[in-house]
């Protein structure tokens, strides 16, 4: 599944993460990732949002989550609302 | 879950909205904006109770912010998907509005519940950690509280005991803390008004040498003025820091508390003087409660000139070189627009610091004459309408009265003082001798049309050191002990 636009989901207030996906030229997916508590949580996020965005199937696309140290149910709905926003079924 | 994302997207995009909307007005130069939302879990934050808590941090920040010379763009309170929350805009360098809003979270009784997200003008948020300050403190453990939060280091049982345990200290003890000095305040208003005989000045059988105002007119200013009064306290209790800083807080509310006196009298001037004076020993009176230490008269004395450090050099350098120059006032000496306020014209004609100097140099005639003298007559077994005015005798044959210097200048300040230097040695109020002398003195007074009004609002402040300082109730019940029955 390719990215029909860039899309954004989530904020950058305290408790919550900001993703954002946009189209790439490249096949593969890229990821670029933040977060105030990296060094406590960057692993699982890395993987939270791996997980996610294969799952959906979609290709060809770079992903920037900006984590503000959010729960990870958190994290995981703003992925998919991203994914589903820039899959434009949202 | 699904709502509170949500709501939590839309405040985000209209907290965009806000500070973009501010940068097309004065370029947006230096434009920022702070959102307060409440740091507990989403059960209690949704629940109706946490209004309140959202409400108090809501108006304390927006007095604080007033306090500190800053005026909101805009500021806006609303009950959201994802629970209250609060925002301000204003134009301000981000740096500074995130270090007020940390100090915030620090002082405020409240300030462990806030969450003070501040944004620049691009919607960039702005951490701790890029102005070098420590991260957020969880309020369970104290450890990192994004770190605690992220991954749920905590129950729920466990964070909801803590917010409620601090929810419950600030709805118990400050306010009631806060309106005991509100309600020792307004009583010291009252009972000076209300103490009699009292040369030149109002009482409730005579208006002394006024022809503006009476006795009724002083009730309904220090009923207007009793909840300024608790507010003076509340914003002492809420400081933090250099006790300087809290006093352009404290000229806000100065202002407010005239305007309501000015609406209450129609205008007219009962208790400015006091306004200020008994607002500083309010405020102190708050900030040492707030610090869990006794109330002593001198520890509120000495907090206040803390407050007023250096006002006296401010204010009354103003008034030596007035904004207008020294030379215009000299060619309109009546325009009231070149002569600033009272303190200000006395100043430059006879060198008195008044009231300013007073509280900058920790109310010596209240701890050193005022109250000494209350608590001698009340010892003595007088009523306490005798004690206070053989304490105003005691005022008014040392103190350098501006009222007194303004309406009848260095004349009328030594006859003032003579007339009652010779009351209080004629054994004041407690005999025959003495109150004659009182009544000569009054006579005296109203002929020259003298008004002792600084040393009366000295009184009020001794008055309100005594009641904080001991049981109101034992001093209450002997006010009107023995009738006076000079003046009827």
């Amino acid at each position: 599944m390719k990215a029909k636009k860039q899309a954004v989901a989530g904020s950058l207030e305290s408790s919550d993460a900001m993703v954002t996906i946009a189209p790439s030229e490249d096949a593969k997916v890229e990821y670029s990732i933040e977060s105030i508590v990296i060094k406590q949580f960057g692993k699982r996020i890395r993987a939270v949002t791996e997980e996610v965005v294969a799952a959906s199937g979609l290709e060809g696309v770079k992903v920037h989550v900006q984590d503000r140290g959010a729960l990870e149910c958190t994290l995981r709905a703003r992925l998919e609302t991203a994914i589903a926003r820039a899959a434009d079924r949202a | 879950m699904e709502s509170i994302l949500e709501a939590r997207e839309a405040r985000w995009a209209r907290k965009l909205a806000l500070v973009g909307a501010m940068a097309e007005e004065r370029d947006g130069r230096n434009a920022s904006l702070a959102a307060i939302t409440l740091r507990m879990p989403a059960g209690l934050r949704l629940s109706g109770s946490s209004a309140t808590a959202a409400l108090a941090l809501h108006a304390d920040f927006a007095a604080m912010l007033r306090g500190r010379e800053i005026e909101p763009a805009r500021e806006e309170f609303r009950i959201g998907g994802d629970g209250p929350e609060s925002c301000f805009t204003a134009f301000l360098p981000a740096e500074d509005l995130k270090r007020f809003s940390v100090e915030f979270e620090r002082f405020h009784p409240l300030g462990a519940l806030a969450d003070i997200d501040v944004m620049d003008r691009g919607g960039r948020p702005l951490g701790r950690a890029e102005l070098g300050l420590g991260a957020r403190e969880c309020l369970v453990c104290g450890g990192t509280a994004a770190v605690c939060c992220a991954g749920r280091a905590h129950a729920a049982e466990a964070v909801a005991e803590r917010v409620s345990r601090i929810v419950a200290a600030f709805e118990r003890q400050p306010m009631a803390r806060e309106s005991f000095i509100g309600r020792a305040a307004l009583a010291a208003a009252v009972w000076e008004v209300s103490a009699s005989p009292k040369p030149g000045l109002v009482t409730p059988h005579s208006s002394g040498s006024h022809r503006d105002m009476e006795y009724a007119t002083f009730l309904a200013s220090a009923a207007a003025l009793g909840p300024r009064f608790a507010e003076f306290a509340r914003l002492g209790r809420c400081s933090a820091g250099e006790p300087a800083a809290l006093l352009p807080a404290l000229r806000e509310a100065g202002k407010a508390a005239e305007r309501d006196m000015f609406a209450a009298t129609g205008g007219v001037n009962t208790h400015k003087g006091l306004i200020f004076s008994l607002g500083l020993l309010c405020a102190a009176a708050g900030r040492l409660e707030a610090a869990g230490i006794a109330p002593a008269p001198s520890a509120i004395a000495a907090g206040a000139a803390a407050i007023a450090e250096g006002i006296t050099s401010r204010d009354l350098a103003r008034a030596a070189a007035p904004r207008n120059s020294a030379a215009r006032y000299a060619a309109f000496p009546d325009d009231p627009r070149y002569a600033g306020t009272a303190g200000e014209r006395l100043f430059r004609q006879f060198g008195v610091r008044g009231i300013r100097g007073e509280a900058e140099d920790g109310f010596p005639s209240v701890l050193n004459i005022a109250l000494p003298a209350l608590r001698a007559g009340l010892s003595r077994g007088l009523s306490f309408n005798d004690a206070m005015v053989d304490a105003l005798l005691a005022l008014c044959a040392a103190v350098e009265d501006t009222n007194v210097l303004a309406r009848a200048g260095r004349g009328g300040l030594e006859i003032m003082r003579r007339e009652a230097a010779l009351a209080a040695a004629a054994g004041g109020i407690a005999t025959p001798q003495g109150r004659a002398a009182i009544e000569k003195m009054n006579a005296a007074l109203i002929a020259r049309n003298i008004s002792p009004g600084g040393c009366a609002d000295l009184l009020a402040l001794a008055v309100f050191l005594y009641l904080l300082d001991s049981r109101p109730s034992a001093a209450g019940a002997r006010f009107a002990a023995v009738e006076s029955p000079i003046f009827k």
